[in-house]
């Protein structure tokens, strides 16, 4: 199944735009203006529903033409690109996304031909599945493991790192003692938000900053 | 291209000196026909890359200039424009993408730096602090005659002396110095491992455009370069930074860890860097220095870590692994040939033996400097994502043991194995021990720009 590798699924998504010369600014400018305001972290619409490990909304104008000798080429349409790698059944997956950001999709996605609205979930699934193309390759760097697996993995060696730091050189019983107690804090922590980073980064990086 | 025109190519580029003594000039320029009066003044005693055939020199002098120093020489406004944004903007512009921020953030830089007023960078290299005195004199005396320039400030550095002979150890007490790229076209002396690594195994020499604007890159073309072509050919840009090495810090660090770590103490500095203190790859000798190897250009810098994926041998985030990582990173290497920077440089404040007791206020570090055809593409690159970044090396957040911005809440994997002597390892709460003093972007002109610019010549048309 080429949209599917192991249980994380590959999805793309192309939304043909609202082409209307008297809406100013024009449909895809406001898709790219929302977009630009959207947030990326924790409140991000795609860390509020489940199952996203990495998202990404772009509007593609046209096909650029880079000159001679390639042929001069066009859209019929401007598109919005959906592309996102995800767990496991797609129905599931976007009736989570409707459920959980239904004023984000409908912000976007109401710039859209034909786009029925996030309040009707059937109508939700069926017209993104309508417009969804096979994604054929893709890589998600994810060991199979869905989001919430991640989450604890990656929580986990922060917590055994740190424990690791402050126990090293420790006499064997004791170590086994705090090792025993630190397992079981650590079985019972809570699942860290997806988003949410591990620590602050003091460097620009990507998007605009680059 | 069978070979460079040695003659138009700064010295300074092509080749470290290996001269023990060097004074920075940072140079200020007020009037622009007086200072192009004085770069041409100047020009004779530039140090080219022409062999050495009568011996070293006892001197040797180059110069570079900030964005803002060619601004002050009246170029071309269309050739001021065409440099690459980040040499237009300068290094200190650039601290955040860098991760010259907290205690390196460019308010704690030296005041030299404060003001935005260096306009050009003069490079003396000697092989005596008289022969030093001297040509600084004989400088320091055409900037009076022509008036062509206000001197702001100079920065000594040297090389550690052991016995009254020059080597080539930093204050941490390791031998630097080592594996500096090859390039197309660069008469030196090739080792393997200075070049790029090819599929059969063996190193090439990197394309001329890696180093040198004007020829091509890794990638067939041309580096963003100024306009007109003649400005740029044989040109390349320079990273200066002056980096404070925090000595009490370091050993410190390295005294408390040491104490629970089953290697040992010189193992352990061993790790942080991938090398032993006295320079020998710990890649090729995991078990204790060997200066055979040290000595022996046939394997001081050849080795791969293919076969160490684990990092039991170099761990993964030591640092000589970050910053060149060769194949660690699968693809026969092919991935780090457009990330290769040449460095120069050489300690400055005086060196501390390791039983004296050290401070981290005394005025003691490294004066390091990156030549490179495209700032961003290989030493920004390289400082942002593989020293203040661990991603590409599968270690997260964590930055380089040594040059990280680490702020007290840096962390180091030591990878190892079930031996007693080499036991994983983990060090935690990080100090910096280094931190960054100040520094600019330079763009080094071939012989005939700087020509060019005397006589007022560069014309983007």
């Amino acid at each position: 199944m080429p949209n599917q590798n192991g249980t994380i699924y590959g999805l793309t998504i192309l939304s043909p735009i609202i082409n209307d010369e008297k809406a100013t600014p024009s449909h895809d400018l406001q898709i790219r203006s929302y977009l630009a305001s959207m947030p990326v972290g924790e409140d991000s619409p795609f860390a509020l529903a489940p199952g996203t490990h990495l998202a990404r909304l772009v509007v593609m104008d046209d096909v650029v033409f880079v000159g001679a000798p390639s042929i001069e080429e066009h859209l019929q349409s401007k598109y919005l690109v959906f592309e996102s790698n995800c767990d496991g059944d797609l129905d599931g997956y976007l009736s989570g996304l409707a459920a959980a950001a239904p004023q984000d999709l409908d912000a976007i996605w109401s710039h859209c031909v034909g786009y029925p609205g996030a309040a009707r979930p059937q109508a939700f699934v069926d017209y993104m599945k309508a417009c969804q193309i096979e994604t054929t390759f893709f890589f998600a760097a994810v060991n199979n493991k869905s989001v919430p697996e991640t989450l604890r993995a990656l929580q986990t060696q922060r917590a055994v790192a740190d424990f690791i730091a402050s126990h090293q050189g420790m006499e064997p019983a004791r170590l086994q003692a705090e090792f025993v107690h630190f397992a079981t804090r650590l079985r019972s922590a809570p699942l860290p938000k997806p988003g949410s980073p591990a620590s602050p980064r003091p460097i620009k990086t990507g998007g605009r900053n680059e | 291209m069978s070979k460079l025109n040695q003659t138009d190519i700064q010295g300074f580029v092509l080749r470290g000196y290996n001269l023990p003594y060097a004074r920075y000039v940072f140079l200020h320029f007020e009037d622009a026909s007086r200072a192009r009066a004085l770069i041409g003044r100047l020009l004779p005693v530039i140090t080219t890359g022409q062999l050495w055939d009568n011996g070293k020199p006892r001197s040797t002098v180059n110069i570079a200039f900030t964005h803002r120093g060619l601004a002050a020489l009246d170029l071309p406004e269309a050739t001021l424009l065409s440099f690459p944004v980040e040499f237009l903007q300068g290094m200190k512009s650039r601290a955040g993408i860098l991760g010259d921020t907290g205690v390196n953030a460019p308010e704690h830089w030296d005041r030299l730096w404060h003001a935005n007023a260096v306009h050009a960078w003069l490079g003396i290299n000697a092989q005596t602090p008289a022969a030093l005195d001297a040509r600084c004199s004989e400088i320091q005396a055409l900037v009076q005659e022509t008036g062509g320039a206000i001197e702001l400030a100079s920065q000594d550095a040297a090389a550690i002396m052991d016995e009254g002979k020059p080597t080539t150890r930093e204050h941490f007490g390791y031998t630097d110095g080592f594996g500096n790229p090859d390039y197309l076209g660069v008469e030196r002396s090739t080792q393997p491992g200075q070049g790029k690594l090819m599929p059969d195994g063996s190193w090439a020499p990197l394309a001329t455009g890696e180093l040198l604007l004007g020829y091509a890159d890794e990638a067939g073309e041309l580096p963003v370069a100024p306009i007109p072509h003649i400005l740029a050919s044989n040109g390349t840009f320079m990273v200066y930074r002056k980096l404070h090495q925090n000595l009490a810090s370091f050993r410190a660090y390295l005294d408390e860890h040491a104490a629970i770590y089953g290697g040992g103490r010189e193992k352990l500095a061993a790790k942080f860097v991938g090398r032993w203190r006295d320079g020998t790859p710990i890649e090729l000798s995991p078990d204790g220095p060997d200066q055979a190897i040290v000595h022996d250009p046939n394997r001081n810098t050849n080795f791969t870590y293919g076969a160490d994926s684990e990092g039991t041998r170099c761990p993964i985030g030591g640092h000589i692994r970050r910053v060149h990582p060769r194949d660690a990173f699968g693809f026969n290497g092919r991935l780090i040939d457009r990330r290769r920077i040449t460095r120069r440089g050489l300690p400055y404040g005086p060196p501390l033996p390791e039983n004296e007791p050290a401070s981290d206020g005394d005025d003691r570090g490294i004066v390091f400097m990156a030549l490179n055809a495209s700032i961003s593409r290989q030493f920004e690159f390289v400082q942002q994502q593989w020293i203040e970044y661990g991603n590409d090396a599968h270690q997260g957040n964590d930055k380089d043991m040594l040059m990280g911005n680490h702020g007290g809440k840096g962390k180091f994997v030591v990878q190892g194995d079930r031996s007693a002597t080499n036991p994983p390892f983990l060090c935690n709460h990080l100090p910096n021990f280094v931190e960054l003093r100040g520094g600019d972007y330079f763009f080094l002109p071939s012989i005939t720009a700087l020509g060019m610019i005397a006589l007022g010549v560069v014309d983007p048309r």
